[in-house]
């Protein structure tokens, strides 16, 4: 039903989609069948069983094969005579840098990140080619359109942080469910299956002890000839016994606070040994040997289990982890998507809840919280595909008078279920396309380059190969052309405080900070102060400009430059689930992170913005 | 069973357990599988709902594959039910598929109590005449009907159901229901143990912020004869009752206190639809009365006579800053209340069973409970029938123009259409020179054709209200949905 122009222009655009989920699988579909002839589609993911509710592309026979391939092979079985070029790699991978971009008329998002999101808005702005974007959280959905030069960009409304909480909070003093999901999968499930470096907390308490007498057997460690099932015991009375008495020592922390009750498994399940004797000769492999709690005979996920089936299920899981993945064992990342990781850190939380006088939750519910895991229905996929095609029709004709960003709404309110808006004029205090220079207060003489370059550089503006200038000097660069001894100089710069390097950073220094793949450049302004709050600034740096919000950066408890699906958490109360932060991000794995209508309260915040916002734009209503 | 949960995962966690099981046990129909309704019902065998059956005539043509997903050229010349029902088969195994290659409007004039075994009736693409009859058809048998089209740029969605009654309507902003402004005597007894002035500087930041607004308020009251802060003057004073109690300017739990003060003298009221749902004539209660409106009746009756106009209790806390065994303490006497509540109304359901001769437990306590929670957001929808909507004869008119395709030159049917445009607005009082001729040219170019993008758009509205109906979670349209893709604008019409 296009017009001719629309159809030509159907015909010859080259379009570039990121991100074969939820919403990539309804939009390569709803593209082909619209006329498009010529897609590149680039998604690093590969197929899960919990896609297969809406990512109508995939069967079961493709779990574990790649997003990208898959969905270009199920449409051209359909529709032969289109060109569909796929990637199964990372979007932020240095093959997709400007170039590449400058090949499409249009680019369409259908991620489920925010990093990766700024990283394809900067290539885009870079390569002037317009962009797409899309995310959805069950009924909620959204498009948006970001031209260059006519609309605001993807990053010109700051996003808003997620919720992180103080380390002392995690190692020590929990108080809610969240505390304790947040310590199983950051510290105890790294420490046992995956980088131990990054998580050594769990053995900080006993320095002095272990010091005492060296030759003892390392106490989360699998010994020569130990079975894992003794092993598993071992680490249970660790971690939840001998950790909180040493805990409990001193005596200060406390004298206001429910003590936590150290618990051991020679009290809570007696019999173990027995009982688990016979799953240990079978070598832990009976056919179910992805799931500990259906080899323990638990059925229901949405039930809280008692202290006795979690104490089972977390020696289970650390068992079977053991006997089916030997080999990834210290490799591991927590993947929301492994059913035995999920066990593991959901008996892991619950018992130390139940440790900490904290109500324990089924697995289902703490499967949510470690997963950030955010509803995706096939519903709402279908409406914004839908939408995002039209909107690239608009790009493609050059009729952007009718762009339109498109809010999908839960429930019809002032009559609309789709609610249109003007796209926002560009805001010309954005650090991204308008290059307005940020400020970092910091301890010039206290805080090391490593720590603006891991907490400032990467983690808040999403840098990725950073190059960092003061004037002409280069402090730190990366990059495989770079010579031997400037590789060695740059990486001695990381660990210097900034006021020891060989261009000292002070006060009222200007660094810039450069990505040459992003083709993005931004100016620091260096404000030195002496004090920060350790609870409240544990970076010891605050980021500021005109374009951000006030920000609450409060300590996270996460893998520098690790993905960012770690650091969000939803919190949970007593049982239920919610989410707290008004400003809580969450993260889908699949496809959708929430943008601007992301939690409800989010959307509310919109909605009042655009109130308060009348200037700027119109809300289309119906003239009827 | 792990299988399963971890492929509805992600929407389990919408409409949980309960719900995927009012989705497993519906049996679905979709009239005419065009891209609309393969749209509509893919979503829906994603979703897994027990079976389907899909009733459309045709054969599958070269114009299929340019617009249906759901059929391949490997299925031209063949039945397109069969081609459709096929593939959405693959999608998901575990969901009963079926097909009737017969035109609905044919199957409707011959067999209407077929419809009588479906949970619900998706119809897609069909004329109005057939659509006031099958709306008629499915009152008689109970059968909810959702009606939906797209035409060319442009597409609508209507519910037909006589009356839908939503418990879990899942409000975007629950209120939080915490009496601080009329505590019950366990509530109160619970505060009385803490000392709000405590000089332990640690404990005094972590009583939680209900505990001091109900001293407060209780202290406000003693002084002021009974009476809760009114007015902007006594409330400022009350804020600073609270903030005097202060020991520093950085206790949480005063600055949630202070935010939290209107709590005190606006509490959560009863909303207008809840007011229309007690005031409704179906309260009244016979022998044929439905569940719902047993436990209406039942609430009427506990907020009557047990509660001083209260609703029940819902039980839910928000979170607060305090020490966690504080917390739980508060929240089991919240909790312990909220029972104490359905308990009440249950009996209250048990005496009016009673009356109108069922088993008194014919309603069990888990529903009761789910009913009590989230009464503050009953909602009942009744929708007009379609009769009703299109009574004046100029609108078939209009939509037998509408289905003819290319039969006409274009600028003929302009002139025509807009003629019976005017016609038909006129008949119905209103200004039919306002039409726009714009408009009406554009919906003769459409031509009834099915553009596979707008099909998407309202194929997915469709299925997302059909999962909205069959759950009975959330609040669906209330009225007839349109779409206008050139605008991008749409709107919600009760007509």
């Amino acid at each position: 039903m296009a017009s001719a122009e629309e159809l030509a222009a159907i015909k010859k655009a080259k379009i570039l989609m990121v991100g074969a989920g939820g919403i990539g699988c309804e939009l390569l579909k709803t593209l082909v069948l619209t006329g498009f002839r010529d897609i590149h589609l680039i998604d690093m993911d590969t197929i899960e069983v919990s896609n297969l509710n809406r990512q109508f592309l995939f069967r079961k026979h493709h779990v574990g094969q790649s997003k990208a391939k898959v969905a270009r092979e199920a449409v051209l079985k359909f529709r032969p005579d289109v060109n569909i070029v796929a990637y199964h790699a990372n979007v932020k991978s240095t093959e997709f840098n400007v170039e590449f971009f400058q090949n499409f008329h249009v680019v369409l998002n259908g991620l489920d990140n925010l990093d990766a999101r700024r990283h394809v808005n900067r290539l885009c702005l870079a390569a002037g080619v317009p962009l797409v974007e899309s995310g959805t959280t069950g009924y909620l959905g959204q498009v948006t359109v970001h031209i260059k030069g006519k609309t605001e960009c993807y990053e010109c409304q700051p996003k808003p942080a997620p919720k992180t909480y103080p380390i002392c909070t995690i190692t020590s003093t929990p108080s809610k469910p969240v505390h304790c999901v947040v310590w199983a999968k950051e510290l105890a499930f790294t420490r046992l299956f995956g980088d131990k470096n990054q998580a050594n907390d769990l053995d900080s308490q006993t320095k002095e002890a272990s010091s005492a007498s060296e030759q003892q057997v390392l106490p989360l460690e699998l010994q020569e000839g130990e079975s894992v099932a003794s092993f598993a015991f071992r680490v249970f009375d660790y971690v939840f016994g001998h950790n909180i008495e040493a805990a409990l020592k001193n005596e200060d922390a406390w004298k206001s606070r429910r003590k936590p009750v150290p618990l051991y498994l020679n009290k809570i399940l007696p019999n173990i040994a027995e009982e688990f004797k016979g799953s240990c000769e079978n070598g832990a492999r009976p056919e179910n040997s992805c799931s500990a709690m259906s080899v323990l005979g638990l059925k229901n996920p949405q039930e809280v289990w008692s202290i006795e089936d979690n104490a089972r299920v977390f020696l289970k899981s650390i068992e079977i982890l053991y006997a089916t993945k030997s080999k990834a064992i210290g490799t591991l990342v927590f993947d929301k998507d492994d059913q035995l990781a999920v066990e593991f850190v959901s008996a892991a939380a619950n018992i130390r809840s139940y440790s900490f006088g904290i109500p324990m939750l089924s697995l289902f519910d703490l499967k949510g919280i470690a997963g950030n895991i955010v509803h995706a229905i096939a519903t709402t996929n279908a409406i914004i595909a839908g939408l995002i095609v039209l909107e690239a029709i608009k790009i493609l004709t050059s009729d952007f008078n009718h762009s339109r960003m498109t809010y999908c709404l839960e429930h019809p309110s002032k009559k609309l279920l789709l609610m249109p808006v003007e796209p926002f004029e560009p805001n010309s205090s954005c650090y991204v396309c308008s290059q307005t220079p940020l400020s970092l207060e910091v301890n010039t003489s206290k805080s090391k380059l490593r720590d603006v370059v891991e907490k400032i550089v990467k983690a808040k503006l999403s840098v990725h190969s950073p190059v960092i200038m003061q004037g002409s000097n280069i402090l730190y660069e990366t990059g495989e052309d770079l010579e031997k001894d400037m590789v060695l100089l740059y990486t001695s710069n990381l660990d210097k405080f900034l006021v020891d390097l060989p261009t000292p950073i002070t006060n009222g220094t200007v660094l810039s900070v450069e990505d040459f793949q992003q083709e993005f450049s931004c100016n620091l302004h260096i404000k030195h102060r002496d004090e920060f709050d350790e609870e409240k600034e544990p970076d010891g740096m605050i980021l500021t400009g005109k374009w951000l919000t006030s920000q609450t950066p409060e300590q996270q408890l996460n893998v520098p430059g690790g993905p960012t699906e770690g650091n969000n958490v939803v919190e949970a109360v007593a049982g239920e689930t919610k989410t707290i932060n008004d400003e809580l991000q969450e993260v889908d794995g699949d496809f959708a992170e929430i943008l601007e209508v992301n939690t409800v309260a989010d959307k509310k915040r919109k909605i009042q913005d655009e109130e308060q916002a009348q200037k700027r734009m119109r809300v289309s209503l119906d003239e009827r | 069973m792990a299988q399963r949960n971890n492929k509805y995962d992600r929407q389990l966690r919408i409409w949980g357990d309960h719900g995927q099981a009012a989705l497993e046990h519906a049996s679905v129909c979709l009239l005419n599988c065009g891209p609309t309704g393969s749209e509509a019902l893919k979503n829906l065998v994603l979703g897994g709902i027990g079976s389907f059956t899909i009733v459309d005539p045709s054969r599958v043509e070269a114009a299929d594959l340019g617009n249906n997903f759901l059929v391949s050229w490997e299925n031209l010349g063949q039945s397109k039910a069969r081609s459709v029902c096929a593939l959405l088969q693959e999608l998901n195994e575990s969901v009963g598929a079926k097909f009737v290659e017969e035109s609905p409007e044919a199957l409707l004039d011959s067999n209407p109590s077929f419809f009588a075994s479906f949970t619900l009736v998706i119809a897609t693409q069909m004329p109005e005449k057939a659509l006031i009859k099958l709306d008629e058809t499915c009152r008689q048998q109970r059968v909810m009907l959702l009606v939906a089209r797209s035409y060319g740029l442009a597409g609508l969605v209507r519910i037909c159901i006589q009356e839908h009654d939503v418990i879990e309507s899942k409000p975007d902003n629950p209120v939080d229901d915490l009496r601080l402004h009329k505590p019950w005597p366990e509530l109160k007894r619970f505060v009385d143990q803490f000392d709000i002035d405590a000089k332990d500087q640690l404990e005094h930041q972590h009583i939680p912020f209900a505990i001091i607004l109900v001293k407060v308020a209780e202290e406000w009251k003693a002084a002021h004869g009974g009476r809760l802060p009114s007015g902007s003057k006594e409330r400022a004073e009350f804020k600073a009752a609270v903030r005097a109690r202060k020991q520093s300017d950085d206790e949480d739990n005063y600055k949630e206190a202070l935010a939290s003060a209107y709590k005190v003298w606006a509490p959560p009221t009863i909303s207008s639809e809840l007011h229309s749902v007690l005031d409704d004539s179906a309260v009244e209660i016979h022998s044929t009365s439905t569940d719902f409106w047993i436990l209406v009746a039942a609430l009427k009756m506990f907020m009557a006579n047990d509660a001083d106009g209260d609703l029940p209790l819902d039980g839910a806390i928000p979170d607060m800053h305090s020490y966690t065994d504080y917390y739980i303490r508060l929240q089991k006497v919240y909790q312990d209340r909220a029972e104490a509540n359905v308990s009440a109304v249950e009996a209250n359901v048990k005496s009016i069973l009673r009356k109108i001769a069922r088993d008194s437990l014919s309603i069990s306590r888990s529903t009761i409970k789910q009913f009590c929670k989230n009464a503050r957001n009953l909602r009942v929808l009744r929708y007009r029938t379609l009769a009703d909507e299109f009574s004046p004869l100029a609108a078939f008119k209009i939509q037998r123009l509408l289905a003819v395709e290319e039969s006409r030159e274009l600028e003929q049917d302009v002139l025509r259409l807009k003629a019976i445009c005017i016609n038909l607005l006129n008949d119905i009082g209103v200004n039919g020179a306002s039409i726009s001729e714009d408009l009406i040219s554009e919906f003769c170019r459409f031509g009834a054709a099915e553009i596979h993008c707008v099909a998407s758009v309202i194929g997915g509205i469709a299925s997302q209200e059909a999962i909205k109906i069959l759950t009975r979670q959330f609040t669906p349209l209330s009225g007839t949905f349109i779409y206008n893709a050139i605008e991008s604008t749409s709107s919600v019409l009760q007509l």
